[in-house]
């Protein structure tokens, strides 16, 4: 086969993308039947380029910055899971965003995220990388804004916070590919930098790139809003999925193959500190969300932070958990999402207050919701439960406080989960849902794969440890195999027992206020963090904004240095002028012994110089 | 005279000596003025791009008068002077199409089209000069020219305006013929081949580069010395373009880079103050432009803050940053020239230049919207338009040239020019609708649209301008010789 096919699953896709723009509204269905189309083909190279070796190189732009694509195991890996991703994102688009205005924007935007996504997994050049890597920026601006009216608002804020940290990858590339002397990935990784103070500059840099790219805090504060104004698939398609398939991927990237991360070095400590504190602040947002989609998003936010943890803590156990993770994660949390839309677009709305008793009505929405909640919580044996003992184990063999925190995280998240099915499915029953039907197949049949995928890989988890993850890591692994049952029976007992302090929790908390929306309201209303969450709502800790309050008093500062310098010109120098002018015309009297005057001392001046006296 | 040397003669002569003809042809008819105009322009640009293999060859033309006094009339093509020649003629071409819609309401078209084209006439002596007082003599042409462009609506404030222009503008140049004055005193020559031989690797006198950076940061509105062209932005919209994008101020950097780093040798203490000149210049200029409301105004500071990323790639000393520039100062010219023309169709059509009463005019105006968008993703350097290429290959040079800590500040001036293009595309196209407008005309709308497409097409294709812009930087370094 020719090694062109790896440029084809960038430009097909692309070109598809903007062939629908062009498709007219009276064409039909041939929008969607175009991306389902493209999405399958793209499913179908990616399962037959699965476990080859291919590269790709034409020249560019010059200056070792040539065009390489190269697919090995751990890229087709990546790339066989955005396939799957966007085909079924793409089914379930067809039936969810019928009728809905600008459509042929959101298939060709969704499209060219394929294709750009399928680039930056493949690249073998940071700069390509960092091509494809960007050029997701603008889909993710034109997803965002073609949602709710207002959306732009959203749009700009997701643009700006994740263009900020492509800029800080874009220093990081500079600075890596002078480092090394060349800027191909398998070059870099045939010979791994150090991580000294530069290394160390380099590695922070491209580590803030691929950790904003997952969603980690502190640079996730447009998602939750995105989860709001922007339509639903884009959620479980960019940042349930792709991108976090494509941040972890780099960040595995990075610690693997540019700057081989010892558990000695301090960034494996940032990073695990990224890792816990996203944990537990996202999953403590989770919590007191009342409305079905912004509570996941926060728990996509929070998800990350075990990907990151595991990742951060450079031993194999938690490294292959970190992927693993990664994997289950876009599959339950796409998955929830799928089901948030079945919900809104059957019920009419997302707001938990609202909802209640759906199980009944939509029952296989609610199947599909119970396994992949029992996932994202870590319920044996579904897969979320594997790669979170996983994670457990690579944080415990570092310190038990990283362990904790996981921990403690994983409570928190069962507790939110429950409350959002008691909310949502179970519960007394809203008048006004007394309508509510099934969802369509099209948007039943992706739920439905991706819930039995979760089963799937947690039943027979050797499936994807054994073909998918571990081959990853090859050699490092020493022959050691993660698959099959946990190995620290332990640390499983310990997970059972949060999992029943979750449920206690969340039956005290129905008890007390007699609803499932209220199980965590004794958390929320707690004398302190009643004050937190009472801030945290209001934004006072956003990031974003904290950042453009800086900003705004900066320019204000830089303002004045330029009205300044304004000054100079447009006042200093013109009174100077005025000034020596009327000076010089006091100078000029009419006078005619004033005028000899003059000319003689100029004269004397002219001699005096051509004597030498000055 | 070869072949060769005619074309490069026509490129410089035919705009400059037919721009005073255009008033002449206007009294036969106005449409065959409008024409004539812009087929000088055009001639400019088929003329350099048929320089191109010769110059990149290394066997440029050389067009040669010998006076007495070491003066002397000398053009030559090189890789760089024809690339610079490229980059002005291509957009001076777009932009006079788009003059010939935008100015057909106005008086006193006939000087327009005279200045303009002698403006763009003017530019190609200057970039072809072989000689220092040539050099001189057509940098001033092109100060006067924009003088009277800038005060083209004749009111008492845009007068000032253009005074003020020309005196910051001519203060700087007339420091700069100082500078020459005492590069003559040196070596009795103007020419910049003799000097390059009698200074022998020499580097210049510190007081000398002083007199001459003095004219070219005050002609490419760097700090402190640009608050001119913001106040400039009084003027049509096309030479808004013309001036603060696409041309005018790429003088100074293209002055930089023939005299500092082709011809003389210069310390590198003074690269490092360039440097910081530049950084500073980047971060106010961008502040500045998040506080200013005037549409043209803004996109006039992001301009001055976009060029001191030009001086950071022409200032690092690498390949990869000087080819960095080169690109940037193609990409940045086709997206800030996009810019302006586009902010002309919003003015003209809303009647004012303050943003704050703008909004929602992306569902009225889409083309221009987009095209706007477009060049704004351009500028900011955002893959896969031609300006991330630029953005990449500058900061990448300054890494490599060991200046860390410049491109961290370079970073802040980028994210900084995000903010302030999205705060104006926001402000100015979404949100809601103050009042209803229309697109604007055809020609103009076409215009801008041509320009996005450029902004697109030409960092897909990388290859072409970047295989270019490495070719002229081998030779301006000796490289390969």
């Amino acid at each position: 086969m020719s090694d062109s096919i790896l440029l084809l699953t960038m430009v097909v896709p692309v070109a598809a993308g903007l062939a629908v723009l062009a498709i007219r509204r009276s064409l039909g269905i041939l929008r969607e039947v175009l991306t389902v189309l493209v999405t399958l083909a793209n499913l179908a190279v990616a399962i037959v380029l699965f476990g080859q070796d291919l590269t790709y190189v034409r020249p560019w732009a010059g200056f070792g910055m040539d065009f390489s694509l190269r697919l090995y195991q751990f890229s087709g890996f990546i790339l066989l899971a955005v396939a799957g991703f966007s085909l079924l994102v793409a089914l379930y688009s067809w039936k969810f965003m019928r009728g809905r205005p600008k459509l042929n924007q959101y298939y060709a935007y969704l499209l060219i995220s394929v294709g750009l996504t399928n680039g930056a997994v493949l690249a073998d050049n940071l700069v390509v990388l960092l091509f494809c890597w960007e050029g997701l920026l603008l889909t993710l601006l034109g997803m965002i804004a073609i949602g709710r009216p207002g959306a732009w608002k959203t749009a700009t804020k997701a643009f700006l916070i994740v263009g900020v940290t492509d800029l800080c990858l874009m220093l990081g590339v500079a600075l890596t590919g002078w480092m090394a002397g060349s800027l191909s990935l398998s070059a870099i990784a045939a010979k791994p930098l150090p991580l000294d103070a530069l290394g160390s500059l380099a590695f922070v840099l491209l580590m803030i790139g691929a950790i904003s790219k997952a969603g980690s805090m502190p640079f996730h504060s447009w998602i939750p809003d995105a989860a709001v104004d922007a339509p639903l698939p884009f959620m479980a398609f960019l940042p349930a999925s792709l991108e976090k398939l494509l941040g972890i991927y780099m960040l595995a990237r990075i610690t693997l193959d540019l700057f081989p991360l010892a558990p000695e070095s301090w960034l494996s400590l940032l990073l695990m500190i990224v890792g816990c504190v996203t944990i537990l602040l996202a999953v403590a947002m989770a919590l007191v969300q009342r409305d079905y989609k912004r509570l996941l998003s926060y728990h996509a936010i929070s998800q990350v932070g075990y990907m990151i943890l595991g990742i951060g803590t450079a031993v194999p156990i938690g490294i292959v958990g970190g992927l693993f993770h990664m994997i289950n994660h876009a599959m339950y949390k796409s998955c929830l999402f799928l089901t948030g839309g079945a919900v809104e677009r059957q019920a009419g709305t997302t707001d938990l207050s609202r909802l209640g008793g759906l199980a009944a009505k939509m029952p296989v929405t609610f199947t599909c919701f119970f396994i992949a909640a029992a996932s994202i919580s870590g319920v044996p044996p579904f897969n979320g439960f594997f790669s979170k003992e996983l994670v457990y184990d690579g944080a415990l063999e570092r310190h038990w406080v990283f362990y904790a925190a996981a921990l403690l995280g994983s409570l928190l998240t069962a507790a939110s989960f429950l409350k959002l099915g008691h909310a949502a499915y179970l519960g007394k029953r809203d008048a006004a849902n007394d309508g509510v039907k099934e969802a369509p197949l099209s948007m039943l049949l992706p739920m439905i794969v991706i819930a039995g995928m979760c089963v799937l890989f947690g039943v027979y988890n050797p499936l994807p440890l054994n073909h998918l993850i571990q081959p990853v890591l090859g050699a490092r692994l020493e022959g050691h195999t993660f698959a099959g049952l946990p190995g620290n029976w332990w640390l499983v007992a310990a997970t059972c027992v949060v999992l029943g302090l979750a449920l206690v929790n969340h039956l005290y908390g129905v008890r007390r206020t007699g609803a499932g929306l209220g199980a965590v309201d004794h958390i929320h209303h707690a004398p302190v963090l009643h004050g937190i969450y009472d801030r945290a709502e209001r934004r006072w800790f956003d990031p974003y904004d904290l950042g453009l309050r800086g900003v705004g008093v900066v320019s204000q500062i830089l303002w004045g240095l330029d009205r300044a310098i304004d000054w100079l010109y447009d006042s200093l120098a013109v009174g100077l002028a005025t000034t020596l002018g009327k000076g010089i015309r006091l100078a000029h009297t009419g006078q005619y012994a004033m005028y000899v005057i003059w000319s003689l001392a100029g004269a004397a001046a002219i001699v005096a110089f051509l004597a030498g006296v000055f | 005279m070869t072949f060769e040397a005619v074309i490069l003669l026509l490129a410089v002569l035919v705009p400059t000596i037919g721009a005073f003809a255009l008033p002449l042809v206007s009294g036969l008819s106005r449409r065959l003025r409008n024409g004539a105009a812009f087929v000088l322009v055009a001639t400019a640009l088929v003329c350099s791009a048929a320089l191109v293999p010769s110059a990149v060859a290394g066997q440029g033309p050389t067009v040669r008068l010998d006076f007495p006094l070491g003066l002397n009339f000398v053009l030559h093509a090189d890789g760089l002077a024809v690339f610079m020649a490229i980059v002005s003629s291509l957009i001076s071409t777009i932009i006079v199409l788009y003059s010939t819609s935008y100015i057909s309401h106005y008086e006193h078209q006939d000087e327009y089209y005279l200045m303009v084209v002698l403006f763009l006439g003017a530019m190609m002596g200057l970039v072809y000069a072989g000689n220092l007082i040539l050099l001189y003599v057509f940098w001033e042409v092109t100060a006067i020219a924009s003088w009277r462009l800038i005060g083209f609506f004749r009111e008492p404030q845009h007068v000032v305006r253009a005074d003020k222009a020309l005196l910051v503008t001519v203060f700087g140049a007339l420091a700069m013929l100082l500078g020459f004055i005492s590069i003559y005193a040196q070596t009795g020559s103007f020419d910049l081949t003799t000097i390059q031989e009698r200074l022998g690797g020499a580097p210049l006198p510190s007081l000398a580069v002083a007199l001459i950076l003095a004219g070219i940061l005050s002609k490419s509105a760097t700090l402190p010395f640009h608050t001119w062209l913001p106040d400039a932005g009084v003027a049509p919209s096309p030479v808004t373009a013309l001036l603060h994008a696409a041309v005018l101020v790429k003088i100074g950097v293209y002055v930089f880079a023939r005299l500092f780093i082709v011809t003389f040798t210069v310390t590198p203490e003074w690269h490092t103050a360039i440097l910081v000149v530049a950084a500073a210049s980047a971060l106010v200029s961008a502040g500045a432009a998040l506080i200013d409301t005037d549409l043209k105004r803004i996109i006039a500071y992001s301009t001055v803050s976009q060029i001191a990323f030009i001086f950071l790639g022409l200032a690092s000393g690498t390949v990869m940053g000087i080819a960095g520039a080169l690109l940037y100062i193609l990409m940045h010219g086709i997206a800030k020239g996009g810019l302006f023309l586009c902010a002309g169709i919003v003015e003209q059509n809303t009647h004012t230049k303050d943003i704050r009463q703008m909004g929602g005019l992306a569902r009225t105006m889409p083309v221009t919207a987009f095209s706007f968008l477009f060049c704004a993703l351009s500028v900011m350097g955002i893959p896969p338009f031609g300006g991330f290429f630029a953005k990449y290959m500058v900061i990448s040079g300054a890494v490599q040239g060991g200046q860390l800590a410049v491109a961290l500040v370079f970073l802040v001036g980028a994210v900084l020019t995000i903010l302030y293009l999205f705060r104006v595309f926001n402000r100015v196209f979404l949100g809601e609708a103050t009042s209803s407008v229309h697109e604007g005309s055809r020609v103009m709308v076409a215009c801008v649209a041509l320009l996005a497409v450029l902004a697109l097409v030409s960092g897909i294709f990388i290859a072409p301008s970047s295989w270019f812009a490495q070719a002229a930087v081998e030779q301006m370094l000796g490289m390969g010789k």
